[in-house]
């Protein structure tokens, strides 16, 4: 008899036998499900896909370093909602000087450092001089300040190099968030990547670059968080993320780097009433980058009719389902100067008559190349698409072809005048229009209307023209109406000689299970963390 | 030369050639690293940032330094058994290797072992009766497991018994409401012992839970290579002379199996589970990506993406010098065992 042959009866042991096995393994695995560790309720978790490198405010460079530094430490100022500033650190708004170069700030008196520490001048100055020597994003006052002293005991004077408008915007970057000297005595010039002793509303007391945990601080200042704390964790890819928020193991989840599909599918949920969806100012800009300097894209006939190539409405459709705001400025609209947008809306008729006056349309095709960032899906979505657009609408006009590229080497190149038409986003330090304009139109040194070295080379554009860059410098100098008018100007020129097209506007949005509260996001694109609650 | 003599020299030469294997596979990675485009300061700053500020922080993280100079930098820190810092957040590059390394061979083995268990038993079922429905059904395991993509199967395993059934964590590797415990970094292990010590078994389970879903997806797809090189070994064993001959003798089939075949074929098993701890000692991507592992693989992953040179040399040459250890120990096993093998 063979061996696997059964005996009368061994057939219903083995099926039994079998059976009694898989109901181990499914009790095994319901019992490791009821070991789930008993949660405070008013303790909360909030889930990204931002693994964060370092809590050190020198070292932090990332979207998801920003919202945990906001959240433990504080700015001098904040930027409120709808754009106006709110001194938080700060006792009032700056005093500047009639020649603009000496900025004088009273700080806030009776805050402590999470070490018990006190706060004063004196704390701010080692924090900005340790931010200006250190700092990976140094540039940020280095550019403008040439020192920074401690008037008095809370009162701060900053000596500016020339002088800057939009210094309460600059002091809201939280990476110029205080530090405890005392706390930070051995790292003064040297990065301390994962701890804080800072001001905050919270405490960091654990870290990982997976995960943070945050205390609420007894002796805050302001007023104190209304969660009994928050635990943030990254996952690092985005169906988990969607996963752990739709299985209630998480009870927010922030947007950046979520897959867009994801995206829409959380936006459809909410609308159905079984999330919370909140949404922040939309700093976040994508556009695309134009070769200007040489053929065919230095034809400025050429770069104005791909302009008005460009079915931001289908395009955005396709890419996000409509989750996105089109662009046609550089500035986001929620920007002072943001409005109105200059850049042309869709005409395809026009963008004909351009191309045919270029020598182009009927037997002869423009052949143009669109480089996309291959880790970056809503990039390739949208070159394939306007792809299909131009093929459908302007086919015998222009030729598009698409490639991937790293997003790494693709910068690397960018400088290097490597693509015609690139897809890239923006997001300012802070915001301000100046953030927006002088990375991408800056030129320091120009021949004509070629950019050879600045901001506008770099990105890719290689675009100037005669007089921009003064017109730039007097932006940041001055305030006011008149400020506002010179920013509208730059962008209506800018849009003129179209080295950019900008594309779609990226709103932060933050999904929390129905029973949480509301959650808010400040002017600088953050979620309020100290905030979240349950209903 | 008596064969353990020969064995020792062969051993000692391979661990003699160990170091120049290593030195040639780091000034590999360091060139291959700084031909790639870009370097950290693109990663970390992307477009943002004027020219100067750029330089400034390329200096800061002495990468303005000649090429030569930073390798010989680099050899000489080497030497001193110092990887250097990360240059994303200044942290030891050794510190972050212990954080991960610990996270990726607690997996390993865990699915390893799983893997095992499963995979043999897999191979042995279909011995009795070649081309039977078990035969063929162990065949079809193989085959299906072997071929299955693997961030498919995590993929339909999170969704189905995280998010669905909701029994088991989306990923990560510990409770986020519960602090990891101390110790080794194998988070079994010191989630054990604080068990034992206080009683206290919340870390235990929480460890536990987050390991279910990664350690078995992982061994799924491993225990296809088992039972298949198994079942195939077993096979040959069973149709060589010496099984024959015994059969001939009269033993039984279960005898015949577990004492004459199973043995022999079970070394190539042997060799083929050093291989396969061999390759889980650098990680397995798809997994601890697809789960949020963070292990060494997903580490690496990002460490080249942010164009972190130190670190990257780092891991490669680390998981480099545990994959030549496991590799030797595997042959000196092999050895051991198998007396007919010459050296």
């Amino acid at each position: 008899m063979p061996l696997d042959a059964p005996e009368p009866g061994q057939r219903h042991r083995l099926g039994r036998s079998a059976l009694a096995r898989l109901l181990t393994l499914v009790s095994l695995l319901v019992l490791l499900g009821a070991c789930q560790s008993r949660r405070d309720p008013d303790r909360l978790i909030v889930a990204s896909r931002n693994r964060i490198d370092t809590v050190d405010p020198a070292g932090a460079s990332t979207i998801g370093a920003m919202q945990l530094l906001s959240a433990i430490g504080d700015p001098l100022y904040a930027v409120r909602p709808d754009g106006s500033i709110e001194p938080r650190l700060a006792a009032q708004l700056p005093r500047i000087s009639a020649d603009g170069l000496r900025v004088v700030v009273p700080l806030r008196r009776g805050v402590v450092f999470h070490d018990g520490t006190p706060f004063d001048a004196a704390a701010m100055v080692f924090s900005l001089e340790r931010f200006m020597a250190i700092g990976t994003l140094s540039y940020l006052l280095g550019d403008r300040v040439v020192g920074v002293r401690a008037v008095d005991s809370h009162t701060l004077e900053l000596r500016l190099r020339k002088p800057f408008g939009a210094i309460p915007q600059l002091l809201s970057a939280i990476n110029l968030t205080p530090l405890s000297p005392a706390a930070y005595r051995s790292h003064s010039r040297r990065q301390l990547s994962d701890r804080f002793v800072g001001t905050g509303p919270y405490r960091l007391t654990f870290f990982t670059p997976q995960q943070q945990r945050l205390e609420p601080f007894g002796r805050y200042w302001g007023r104190p968080p209304a969660n009994n704390g928050l635990d943030l964790i990254a996952l690092s890819n985005s169906t988990a993320l969607f996963g752990a928020l739709q299985s209630g193991e998480v009870d927010g989840l922030l947007s950046q780097s979520l897959e867009i599909d994801h995206q829409v599918a959380l936006h459809q949920r909410s609308e159905q009433g079984l999330l919370v969806q909140a949404t922040g100012p939309a700093l976040n800009i994508v556009f695309l980058s134009v070769l200007s300097d040489q053929p065919p894209l230095n034809n400025p006939l050429l770069r104005r009719a791909l302009a008005l190539s460009l079915d931001r409405t289908r395009l955005i459709e396709r890419v996000s389902q409509g989750l996105m705001a089109p662009l046609q400025g550089l500035v986001p609209p929620v920007v002072a100067g943001g409005t109105p947008q200059p850049w042309p809306a869709y005409d395809p008729a026009a963008a004909r008559r351009l191309y045919r006056q270029a020598g182009y349309c009927g037997t002869r095709r423009l052949p143009l190349e669109l480089t996309f960032r291959s880790n970056v899906p809503s990039d390739r979505l949208f070159a394939l698409t306007w792809q299909a657009l131009l093929q459908r609408d302007l086919g015998d006009c222009v030729e598009l072809k698409v490639q991937g590229m790293e997003t790494t080497t693709a910068y690397r190149l960018l400088g290097d005048g490597a693509f015609q038409l690139i897809v890239l986003d923006w997001m300012g330090d802070f915001p301000d229009a100046d953030n927006y304009l002088v990375p991408l139109l800056g030129c320091e040194q120009a021949a004509g209307s070629v950019c050879r070295k600045g901001g506008s080379a770099s990105s890719g554009s290689f675009w100037s023209r005669p007089g921009l860059e003064a017109e730039l410098q007097r932006s940041a100098t001055i305030t006011g109406p008149q400020r506002l008018e010179l920013v509208r100007r730059i962008q209506r020129q800018s849009a003129d000689g179209s080295p950019y097209l900008p594309l779609w506007l990226v709103q932060p949005r933050m999904w929390v299970r129905p029973e949480l509260a509301l959650p808010r996001f400040d002017g600088s694109g953050r979620v309020l963390l100290q905030e979240l609650r349950r209903r | 030369m008596s064969r353990s003599a020969r064995l020792l020299r062969y051993v000692l030469a391979r661990l003699a050639l160990a170091p120049v294997m290593l030195w040639l596979l780091a000034t590999l990675v360091f060139l291959l690293l700084r031909l790639a485009p870009g370097d950290p300061v693109d990663a970390l700053l992307g477009t943002r940032a004027p020219a100067a500020a750029r330089a400034a922080l390329r200096a800061q993280l002495g990468l303005d330094q000649p090429l030569l100079g930073q390798y010989g930098g680099f050899l000489i820190k080497l030497l001193k058994g110092d990887l250097g810092l990360t240059l994303t957040n200044q942290q030891p590059v050794t510190e972050v290797i212990g954080q991960t390394l610990p996270a990726s061979l607690e997996l390993g083995a865990v699915a390893l072992v799983l893997a095992a268990v499963v995979g043999l038993a897999v191979g042995f079922s279909g011995i009795a009766r070649a081309e039977g429905r078990l035969d063929l059904a162990a065949r079809l395991y193989g085959i299906g497991t072997y071929a299955l993509p693997s961030f498919w199967l995590a993929m339909v395993a999170q969704l189905v018994f995280a998010v669905w059934l909701g029994w088991l964590p989306v990923g990560g590797r510990f409770p986020p409401t519960l602090l990891p415990p101390a110790g080794s970094g194998f988070y079994l292990f010191d989630s054990l012992r604080v068990g034992v010590l206080s009683g206290q078994w919340q870390a235990l389970a929480g460890t536990l839970r987050h390991l279910v879903l990664p350690a078995s997806t992982l061994a799924v797809l491993l225990s296809g290579i088992f039972a298949n090189a198994l079942r195939l070994n077993l096979r040959r064993a069973m149709a060589s002379d010496y099984v024959e001959a015994a059969r001939c003798r009269g033993l039984s089939e279960r005898r015949l199996i577990v004492r004459h075949a199973l043995p022999n074929a079970l070394l190539p098993v042997l060799t083929i589970s050093g291989i396969t701890v061999a390759s889980l000692i650098g990680g397995a991507l798809l997994i601890e990506v697809t789960f949020s592992w963070p292990g060494i693989a997903a580490r690496l992953q990002e460490a080249i993406a942010q164009r972190d040179y130190p670190l990257v040399q780092g891991i490669v040459l680390v998981v480099a010098a545990l994959v030549v250890a496991v590799t030797v120990t595997v042959d000196v096993l092999v050895a051991l065992l198998d007396p007919r093998l010459e050296f």
